[in-house]
């Protein structure tokens, strides 16, 4: 379970995170939305130990995000990924997997490149790599040490339809493997097929969070979306 | 431990696959090879001035290695967001900073062996036999690439590739004066003294590796400052790097 209580983030005076609480159930798909500028990646910086909060706390199964046991158990793709550029894709993964206590697979990172498309691409330097592929080599580097807790930083973001269907289907696969996924993203439409729950953050604050339908009522998710921003914005 | 070599690793094959290398190693070998020209037109001292500008280019150049692969190290990380990658993952500031610098530091050794051999190789052909004191000159030297390396990272984690750079080019060429510069102020005492002395204490006195005329001019040189450079070395660098690591932890990524 991951479970943020009383979370601030301040960067000098300005607040970027306000009083947000959430508790993410385990095996389920979260959503965390918001308009650009919201503080979600703040967020996700803070859950995955990259950038600890003003104030307020964070576990997941109930450690905290920096611990070494917790980020043995944690993958993360961070927004627009950048990867070193002399390495090929099976590289980084050999890489990022010794990263980790556990025995580097090389079947197992045969099956993330397959599973996200990109095995046949494994020999071929990154900074050959499209765009939709480098989010595709995100999502595998946030895998290789077969996580428990996936967070990706708008993994669906500057992709093409088609890159976005194969994207959401890595994520629907993780799902069905009980994985607990939070993620962020501004894109409602694919939100809507995945997520379980959702949690909407606007200038800091968490405006609302629970299950979708509960959300949108009879609206689609963006009306409910804009609606609810905007009235945050009177 | 584990981590270490592993970013040590990736660092070291990020610095072996970066072509700048190359043309800088390229320039090197061109510029030890031309001193057997410039020995040929001294006055029956080819040897020495092979030796004296041989020693002279390949520390040069291994500190223009050091500054174009170093400068960027931690930077780019930070820049490019793939210390998110890294430290998202089991792995502390404390290892990227020693992975990278040992990584850049194997990368440099194997450049200077490179210099060395070609080195080692002119100096015979022109009749001085193996030049194994020289051997010292440069071991002194690569102490002193370990210091300029973890400046290098040191300013790379708070500052541009250029700033590191000038800065640390600044710091260089103050800790090869230092020991002037104290020899004059205490000659002509004046209220700056104190602070003189205190520069004297935190700056690195690079001179203490510079073996390069005692070689030249066959003075003997003690084991024992030998020693002593190299636990200055280490020292010092592990000073630098633990600061480091603290500007990068400081750092809200």
């Amino acid at each position: 379970m991951i479970k943020i209580s009383k979370l601030y983030k301040n960067y000098g005076k300005e607040k970027i995170v306000k009083n947000i609480s959430l508790s993410i159930k385990k095996g389920s798909v979260f959503g965390f939305l918001g308009p650009n500028g919201a503080g979600k990646t703040t967020t996700i910086k803070m859950l995955v130990g990259l950038s600890s909060p003003s104030s307020g706390k964070i576990t997941i199964n109930n450690k905290d995000p920096k611990d070494q046991i917790t980020r043995e158990r944690i993958g993360f793709m961070p927004e627009d990924p950048y990867f070193y550029d002399h390495l090929t894709g099976s590289e980084l993964l050999k890489f990022c997997g010794d990263l980790f206590n556990i025995e580097n697979d090389e079947e197992y990172h045969s099956y993330i490149l397959e599973n996200v498309g990109l095995f046949n691409a494994r020999n071929k330097m990154i900074n050959t790599y499209s765009k939709g592929m480098k989010q595709r080599l995100g999502i595998a580097q946030s895998l290789v040490n077969d996580p428990d807790y996936i967070f990706l930083d708008e993994p669906l973001d500057g992709l093409d339809p088609i890159g976005r269907a194969e994207i959401k289907k890595i994520i629907l696969k993780l799902k069905k493997q009980k994985k607990t996924i939070f993620f962020n993203s501004h894109i409602l439409a694919d939100v809507n097929e995945i997520c379980d729950e959702i949690g909407i953050i606007d200038k800091g604050d968490l405006i609302y969070s629970g299950s979708i339908r509960k959300f949108r009522g009879k609206k689609t998710l963006e009306e409910k979306f804009v609606e609810v921003v905007s009235a945050n914005n009177l | 431990m584990k981590n270490i070599v592993t970013i040590a690793r990736n660092t070291f094959r990020e610095t072996i696959r970066d072509r700048i290398l190359y043309v800088i190693l390229a320039f090197a070998v061109l510029f030890i090879l031309s001193t057997i020209f410039f020995g040929s037109i001294s006055l029956g001292e080819d040897i020495k001035v092979i030796k004296d500008f041989g020693l002279a280019g390949i520390y040069l150049f291994s500190l223009i290695i050091t500054v174009f692969l170093g400068g960027s190290l931690i930077y780019k990380e930070i820049e490019k967001r793939t210390l998110y990658i890294l430290l998202s993952k089991p792995v502390s500031s404390l290892e990227v900073v020693v992975g990278k610098f040992l990584g850049l530091f194997v990368s440099i050794f194997l450049t200077i062996v490179i210099m060395t051999a070609i080195y080692l190789v002119v100096v015979a052909a022109k009749g001085g036999g193996f030049d194994s004191v020289s051997l010292l000159a440069i071991l002194m030297q690569l102490f002193e690439v370990g210091v300029f390396i973890s400046l290098m990272i040191l300013f790379s984690t708070f500052a541009t590739p250029l700033a590191s750079t000038i800065y640390a080019v600044l710091i260089l060429y103050i800790g090869h004066s230092l020991n002037l510069i104290v020899k004059y102020v205490n000659k002509n005492p004046s209220s700056f003294r104190p602070v003189v002395v205190a520069i004297y204490y935190i700056l690195p006195n690079l001179e203490k590796f510079n073996l390069r005329n005692l070689v030249v001019h066959d003075v003997r040189v003690s084991g024992l400052s030998i020693l002593y450079a190299f636990f200055y070395a280490i020292l010092y660098s592990s000073i630098l790097l633990i600061l480091a690591t603290w500007s990068l932890k400081k750092q809200d990524l």
